[in-house]
């Protein structure tokens, strides 16, 4: 591996937020005196990310992703641990550190909203003092890759969501960031403009070899654009490797899928260790350890009129859903 | 250089903003006429009774209008517009969008104070600068050289101590993010109208050492006209440094605050 871009040693944040009971007599108290509550949102992670990686970030609602982005790119404080993105602390913010990172976040807009996006480019690149030649070339490279001469005219309120989408990148990208942090850039997107700027993304990383931190609800983003994945629930890591490798690590079990021979509605008789998870005419569906996998894949050969037989990994979305909600379990578990 | 350039471009940004909306072009003419013709109304009014009063006389008084139209068009101008932006339920801190602030390589109390103008506010500018010319004219050949350069740097002192407090009332925000602070200023800010010595004396108290808004019109009126002293001018210039280097401390204390909004 390179020398990591991105260092990440025991990060952890925990906010303090203000709580009460319901109805109006707590809200009065709660003006004398207030409770509060800490809050866990990120809890020892440690990571490094090599110079133009794609990382996804996954987890469900509330599991740290966003935080922990936000102290990345220098917008909170930790509570405990360091980071260091090439060489700075980012809560520094210092400007050397703020000319090489960029964030896009997917539900907040750096777009000025009563003027057309490329007086907002301008304006952009007058506060990175992007040279006029470079801040051209850079600009006619963007507006190309993401089909956006017609809008550059057009007041941004008058814009859709997608096409926002669109200016927010190049508004992120003018100034030629090394490290790109993305917050759920395709929320909200139709299923093709969501395509379009994955394919725009991964190009892009490609062509300037720029790291990418990003985090996405919307798996398909993460299959199509990170090799790595790094999975945070309640704070806590649960998985860094390759997205394959997630399956594996965090569901081990496999699903056989049987085709019957249209003669065989008898009782089943199932070897231990095998879940059933469907049966419809002429089909199984089983869910079985991985490691008892090829010995009751031989004894339901052996035992039943087998006409076809696959065995798979379970899909992605379901490995997830299985964590998102196993909670507790899970990270005893790990 | 790099900041200058910055200004002007937050400018260039703004005139577009302005020329989308044409009505609020006529909508703030007249609110600065009738910011002007009730203020001179009321001199009128005072002085066709008296010849002074506690020693401001018609002209003194003038210049003491004319610092105050000036002052409130220079808040309307940047000061206001700018820092403003982050308080409120629409606000930049209640929203979030104020990550976008702090991402970027420049001086954050630098970008919160001067990104948004309101290029109708030089309106303002004018009509306050005709009030201080006027008044000028009228206190005639008693004004010297001295009197306008004094003015002048108890003017500069007065920018600062309204900025300054503008400042410390917006970065109130860091601690509660809905509310919008500067209404509490808006009301002391309308006292500044008339010279501090008017005022009983609790009231000229407050006015001039616990929120000194009074200090900033009636100090450069009293520079125009010829009263003030050396210890005066020192004073001021002493409590601008003081507010600037203070409100500047508050709202770094508030940034630390910021924990931005969730996703």
């Amino acid at each position: 591996m390179l020398e990591p871009q991105i260092v990440v040693r025991g990060l952890s944040k925990t906010y303090r937020v203000p709580e009460r009971n319901p109805g109006v007599g707590a809200a009065l108290r709660s003006l004398i005196q207030r409770s509060y509550r800490s809050v866990e949102a990120v809890r020892d992670v440690s990571f490094n990310v090599a110079a133009g990686e794609v990382v996804g970030f996954i987890g469900p609602n509330g599991a740290g992703k966003t935080t922990t982005l936000k102290m990345l790119s220098g917008l909170l404080h930790p509570t405990a641990g360091e980071v260091v993105v090439m060489g700075e602390v980012p809560w520094e913010r210092r400007p050397a550190y703020l000319r090489r990172i960029s964030m896009v976040l997917g539900n907040k807009s750096q777009m000025l909203w009563d003027i057309p996006p490329l007086d907002s480019f301008r304006l952009l690149g007058e506060i990175y003092s992007v040279p006029p030649a470079q801040f051209r070339e850079t600009l006619d490279e963007l507006v190309a890759l993401l089909e956006l001469a017609p809008l550059l005219s057009k007041p941004v309120r008058t814009l859709s969501l997608g096409e926002r989408m669109k200016c927010e990148l190049v508004a992120g990208l003018l100034h030629r960031p090394a490290v790109l942090f993305l917050d759920e850039p395709t929320l909200g997107l139709d299923v093709s403009t969501q395509g379009r700027l994955r394919r725009f993304l991964g190009a892009y990383n490609r062509r300037n070899d720029v790291t990418m931190i990003l985090t996405s609800h919307y798996m398909a983003d993460v299959v199509a654009l990170c090799p790595r994945v790094i999975l945070i629930h309640h704070g806590i890591l649960l998985y860094d490797g390759e997205l394959d490798g997630l399956a594996h690590t965090l569901a081990p079990f496999k699903l056989i899928r049987v085709g019957l021979s249209s003669a065989s509605q008898c009782a089943l008789d199932l070897p231990g260790g095998v879940e059933l998870l469907q049966r419809t005419n002429g089909s199984l569906a089983l869910r079985v350890a991985r490691e008892l996998a090829p010995r009751i894949t031989a004894q339901l050969l052996n035992t039943l009129p087998v006409v076809d037989l696959s065995v798979e990994d379970p899909p992605i979305e379901a490995v997830i859903d299985q964590i998102y909600q196993g909670d507790g379990d899970q990270e005893a578990r790990l | 250089m790099h900041y200058l350039r910055l200004i002007r471009s937050f400018i260039d940004v703004a005139f577009q903003n302005a020329l989308a909306y044409r009505i609020n072009f006529w909508v703030s003419l007249l609110h600065s006429i009738l910011d002007l013709g009730t203020g001179i109304l009321a001199l009128m009014v005072l002085f066709s009774q008296v010849e002074a009063i506690r020693g401001w006389t018609l002209p003194a008084t003038l210049a003491l209008l004319g610092t105050y139209l000036l002052l409130g068009a220079l808040r309307r101008l940047f000061i206001g517009p700018s820092l403003e932006a982050l308080a409120g339920m629409d606000g930049e801190i209640w929203v979030g969008t104020f990550d976008f602030t702090l991402l970027r390589p420049v001086n954050v109390q630098f970008l919160a104070s001067v990104r948004t103008w309101q290029p109708l506010a030089v309106l303002d500018l004018l009509l306050g600068a005709v009030v201080l010319l006027t008044a000028s004219l009228r206190l005639g050949r008693a004004l010297a050289l001295v009197q306008v350069l004094y003015f002048i740097v108890t003017l500069l002192a007065a920018v600062a101590i309204l900025y300054a407090l503008l400042l410390a009332f917006s970065a109130l925000v860091f601690w509660s993010p809905g509310l919008l602070f500067t209404w509490l200023f808006n009301a002391l800010f309308q006292m500044a109208r008339y010279p501090v010595g008017l005022y009983p004396g609790w009231l000229r108290l407050v006015l001039t050492w616990v929120v000194p808004v009074g200090v900033m019109t009636t100090v450069p009126a009293q520079a125009l006209a010829g009263g003030l002293s050396l210890g005066m001018l020192l004073g001021s210039l002493g409590l601008a440094g003081g507010l600037f280097c203070g409100a500047s401390l508050l709202f770094r204390t508030g940034l630390r605050r910021y924990a931005s909004a969730s996703s």
